[in-house]
């Protein structure tokens, strides 16, 4: 898929098998932030008041830890501390706007696999797509363990190389985030 | 009608020192494209781009570099929003 502008509209285009593709993609990014979801709060309180108190350990899956990071420094007890009661207080909310990204995304490529060719992206569409492209590229680039020289590495990986179908898509993920920032910032 | 209850307000134990505000720091990570760190920063801050590009920078030289100053409640609503964006923030005393 591809983002281009035209008179002034952003579109997202492609044909229903890139759709498809990416779709696939992003329904494992969902899987991942909902499989690990956190359960309801027991505390009459928190229920009272809506508020959802979740765990307040860090993910050990490093993914997930590198999506919902500490907020503190928790090499002390006091930054620990601050770091499980930020997260108790915070997560839910970013774990939900996460998936309402991702939900965003698959809606659009849903339509976009209706229509065949293209669909119109509006701002809250746009900066759906930004997130969601992020949060993949973070999953995927937590997972492959890449560092601010893995694109040069790229071009010297074997065929035969168990991570290098994950790392193409890892770079056309990140070749299409620039292109939407480009659309977005005329950068 | 009704009045607001009387409460016993606890002692406020951090002492705000005004010469000492808690800052955001966003740190440097492998993944986040440089146009969108960019992006982030004029978006949630609104930075100018040249001066969202040169903390950008910053971060990726020197590995973070601080975006926002304020009271500890306000750098906590910054780095929630910037995690929310996929940044890899962080909050402390300056």
């Amino acid at each position: 898929v591809r983002f281009l502008r035209r008179r002034g509209e952003l579109e997202l285009q492609g044909d229903r098998e890139e759709a498809a593709a990416l779709a696939s993609v992003v329904g494992q990014l969902l899987r991942l932030l909902t499989d690990d979801d956190a359960t309801p709060s027991d505390d009459p309180l928190a229920a009272l008041v809506g508020l959802s108190v979740t765990d307040a350990r860090r993910p050990d899956d490093p993914a997930l830890a590198r999506l919902f990071p500490d907020a503190y420094d928790t090499s002390t007890p006091e930054g620990e501390s601050a770091a499980g009661d930020f997260r108790r207080f915070t997560e839910a909310d970013l774990r939900a706007g996460k998936r309402a990204n991702a939900d965003a995304v698959l809606e659009s490529l849903a339509a976009l696999a209706e229509d065949g060719r293209r669909v119109a992206l509006d701002d809250a569409a746009a900066e759906a797509w930004l997130g969601c492209l992020n949060d993949v590229r973070l999953v995927l680039g937590t997972r492959l363990e890449v560092t601010e020289d893995t694109y040069d590495e790229m071009a010297s990986l074997r065929r035969d190389d168990p991570r290098s179908a994950l790392l193409l898509l890892y770079a056309q993920l990140g070749y299409l985030q620039e292109a939407l920032l480009e659309c977005l910032d005329g950068g | 009608v009704t009045a607001p209850a009387e409460l016993d307000r606890p002692e406020v134990d951090e002492v705000v020192d005004q010469d000492r505000p808690w800052v955001a720091i966003v740190w440097n990570d492998p993944v986040n494209l440089m146009s969108y760190v960019t992006h982030v920063l004029m978006q949630l801050f609104g930075y100018s781009r040249s001066e969202a590009h040169r903390l950008m920078l910053a971060v990726h030289h020197e590995g973070r570099a601080v975006v926002s100053n304020g009271t500890r409640e306000q750098m906590e609503h910054d780095v929630a929003r910037l995690h929310a964006k996929g940044l890899w923030a962080t909050l402390q005393q300056d």
